[in-house]
């Protein structure tokens, strides 16, 4: 091959990607407003604190940004809104160990950057990030689970929660909780948290009805 | 050694910025790297330091790639610049404009309120990763690099002495400046942020960057064995060809898991996959040139210039492919398997590429016949070494996260904190490895040939 074919080979070929790489943005761009929900005045709202704050410079979402702490994308499909409301406002007043600092973060970005997250967990990711393999198995495989410990699944505690290792960091740890309280402490605790912990960031399941509760507290006395 | 024109000597004041900013960037990433262990260890927080971190090494290897070409375009064209006090002043326009922009990361790390929306702008901080710089410095930016755009094309048609290697140079200069504009308006949507976000960090580092390195490579291989010019720029034709040919289409796969169509699964995976070939075909074309030398004439210039080639290959091409496939990426996305990739492909194909670069033309600069390269080798194997078990350690974390959280179901927080905590600590320890390797270049760079040689000289090594 000569200088002068191999220097028309790179411009034409290179030129020839590139316009199908505008095709397939052009088409891209008209199919993304239909797999994500509606942009609300807040949504974007949250977007902007989400960039004033540089939230990327820690997190990531979509699986981008700065792998430094957790992906936010399912952030607000895995966790309650009042939790996260108090933490993000002041995250070592809710969970001492905590590593975000805070920022000063008022009630009203927070309640934007609540309906962003909220959008990003609603967005068609093709279906990322993936279900963990073991921990599905673990739920369905061997024995039967307690009634307490399917109210615990249903109610996604695990988010928050840890139990033998198993589950978030977010609130504490549950893996003796049976040992530390007693039965009264725990149904009230389940009813309205604030009750028996002034500062709690855990919304009350009152409405999951006594027969539920009483599961659940069997569960966690069963827990030393 | 001696330049051919006096104007070139300007490439000396942008090695010195991009120098002192690379000292910048690694110490500011061993503060980050501390802060995985404890994180609120110092003043400024970790996004902060890591905004530094990520900038300062984008914008030392811009500048770089700015000095190098003014030399390379005067070199090539047979003729002065165009306008030496342009680049002066264009030269000095980017210092300020990037120290403005680190004081306003500082001052929002001292007191993030200081970021508030002006006009619905985020006057100190975008808030969007490696373009974090606001938009008035975007703005900034864009002159600076048109007025350098503009002297060097004025200086190619003073002679109208078109040759290969600065034509793809230039060709890859101007696609990296059109490959900014995606990154310079706001949409409301995340996605849209994202895709085109990815515009402009792809089609840099995937693309024109690369484009870049092509011509460089050429020009390296060129000066060092003086080895013949039609056989280097054919062979730099079809390198940089096949990185376009797999490169843009491959920008897909960072379209796998943000909200975009299945088919980029395809179209990211399958060209994504090819995108070490051109890689791989560079290694190639240094070693063939390599032996075939004749006339070596710069020792420690030709060694970096294949330590590039090969580290190119490595970090950019193999620590890429391990995680391209959607397959893998669908468990590894938004892991430390990324973040191990994006180190040792930075400093493979970009770090070494523009240190290779100041090797290959600073002893011209300054006029030196020869000179002592013992600190350039040992510098290079504090760097190279210490990076690899850099990478080693992200590797290894990036597996451990993968299968903790990612396959078991186990929490970010606890994977982070507990069983990676080892990691953390001995990447620490090697990023301290890295940072004498950086000390001992930056002090090669300021003595080089300013010292008389040693009466014995020393061993040669193999290159």
């Amino acid at each position: 091959m000569s200088n002068k074919a191999a220097r028309n080979l790179f411009i034409i070929g290179s030129l020839f990607f590139f316009v199908i790489f505008l095709v397939l943005t052009f088409d891209t761009m008209g199919k993304l407003d239909k797999r994500a929900p509606v942009i609300t005045e807040e949504v974007n709202a949250g977007k902007m604190t989400w960039h004033k704050y540089d939230c990327i410079g820690c997190h990531t979402i979509f699986g981008n940004g700065s792998y430094f702490a957790p992906d936010l994308t399912k952030t607000a499909e895995n966790k309650p809104k009042g939790y996260l409301k108090q933490f993000l406002m002041d995250p070592k007043a809710v969970n001492a160990k905590a590593a975000m600092p805070k920022f000063g973060i008022s009630a009203q970005e927070a309640d934007h950057l609540i309906a962003f997250l909220e959008w990003t967990s609603k967005v068609d990711t093709n279906g990322w990030p993936p279900k963990p393999i073991l921990a599905a198995a673990a739920g369905v495989g061997g024995k039967e689970l307690s009634a307490g410990q399917r109210v615990y699944q249903a109610q996604g505690c695990t988010n928050c929660h840890m139990i033998n290792g198993i589950g978030g960091t977010t609130g504490p740890d549950l893996t003796k909780v049976g040992s530390r309280r007693d039965r009264k402490w725990l149904h009230e605790h389940f009813e309205e948290p604030q009750k028996v912990v002034p500062n709690s960031a855990m919304p009350g399941y009152k409405h999951l009805g006594d027969q539920a509760l009483n599961d659940l507290t069997e569960y966690m006395l069963t827990l030393k | 050694m001696t330049i051919k024109y006096e104007s070139q000597k300007i490439a000396q004041h942008f090695y010195t910025f991009a120098v002192l900013l690379f000292l910048v960037q690694v110490l500011v990433g061993i503060i980050a790297a501390i802060q995985f262990i404890k994180p609120d260890v110092f003043i400024l927080n970790f996004n902060i330091i890591r905004s530094l971190h990520i900038n300062a090494l984008v914008v030392w290897l811009l500048v770089g790639f700015m000095g190098v070409t003014y030399y390379v375009i005067s070199d090539e064209s047979d003729t002065e610049l165009w306008s030496l006090p342009l680049a002066k002043f264009q030269f000095w326009a980017t210092v300020v404009t990037i120290t403005l922009v680190v004081l306003g990361y500082i001052w929002m790390g001292i007191s993030p309120q200081a970021n508030s929306p002006i006009n619905g702008i985020n006057p100190l901080n975008e808030g969007r990763e490696y373009i974090e710089a606001p938009r008035w410095a975007d703005y900034l930016i864009v002159v600076s690099v048109l007025l350098f755009l503009l002297n060097c094309f004025m200086t190619v048609l003073k002679t109208k002495k078109w040759t290969g290697i600065q034509g793809v140079l230039l060709g890859g200069l101007v696609f990296l400046a059109l490959m900014y504009l995606p990154g310079l308006f706001y949409t409301k949507s995340m996605v849209k942020d994202q895709f085109w976000w990815w515009w402009v960090v792809h089609l840099w580092v995937e693309g024109s960057w690369e484009i870049i390195a092509g011509a460089l490579l050429a020009f390296m291989l060129m000066k060092t064995t003086g080895a013949k010019r039609e056989v280097l720029e054919k062979w730099m034709y079809i390198e940089v060809g096949l990185v376009l040919f797999t490169g843009i289409l491959g920008t897909g796969h960072h379209y796998y898991w943000i909200g975009t169509p299945k088919y980029w699964l395809w179209v990211g995976g399958i060209f994504s996959s090819l995108e070490p070939i051109p890689l791989l075909l560079m290694v190639w074309d240094a070693f063939r040139t390599t032996r075939e030398a004749r006339n070596v004439t710069n020792r420690p210039g030709l060694f970096y210039t294949v330590a590039h080639a090969i580290f190119n290959f490595v970090g950019a091409g193999l620590w890429g492919i391990i995680h391209t496939l959607p397959q893998v990426n669908k468990w590894t996305h938004g892991t430390q398997v990324t973040t191990a990739h994006g180190h040792l492909a930075f400093y493979g194909a970009y770090v070494l590429l523009v240190i290779s670069m100041i090797y290959v033309t600073l002893p011209s600069i300054r006029g030196v016949k020869e000179y002592n390269p013992s600190r350039a080798y040992l510098s290079f194997w504090w760097m190279t070494i210490s990076m690899v078990f850099i990478v080693l350690t992200i590797t290894g974390a990036g597996m451990v996260q993968t299968y903790m959280e990612r396959l078991m179901g186990l929490d970010y927080v606890a994977v982070k904190t507990t069983y990676n905590l080892w990691f953390w600590i001995l990447r620490a320890i090697f990023g301290v490895g890295f940072l004498i390797g950086v000390g001992i270049f930056v002090v090669d760079f300021f003595k080089l040939g300013k010292e008389p040689m040693p009466v014995v000289s020393p061993a040669p090594e193999k290159a």
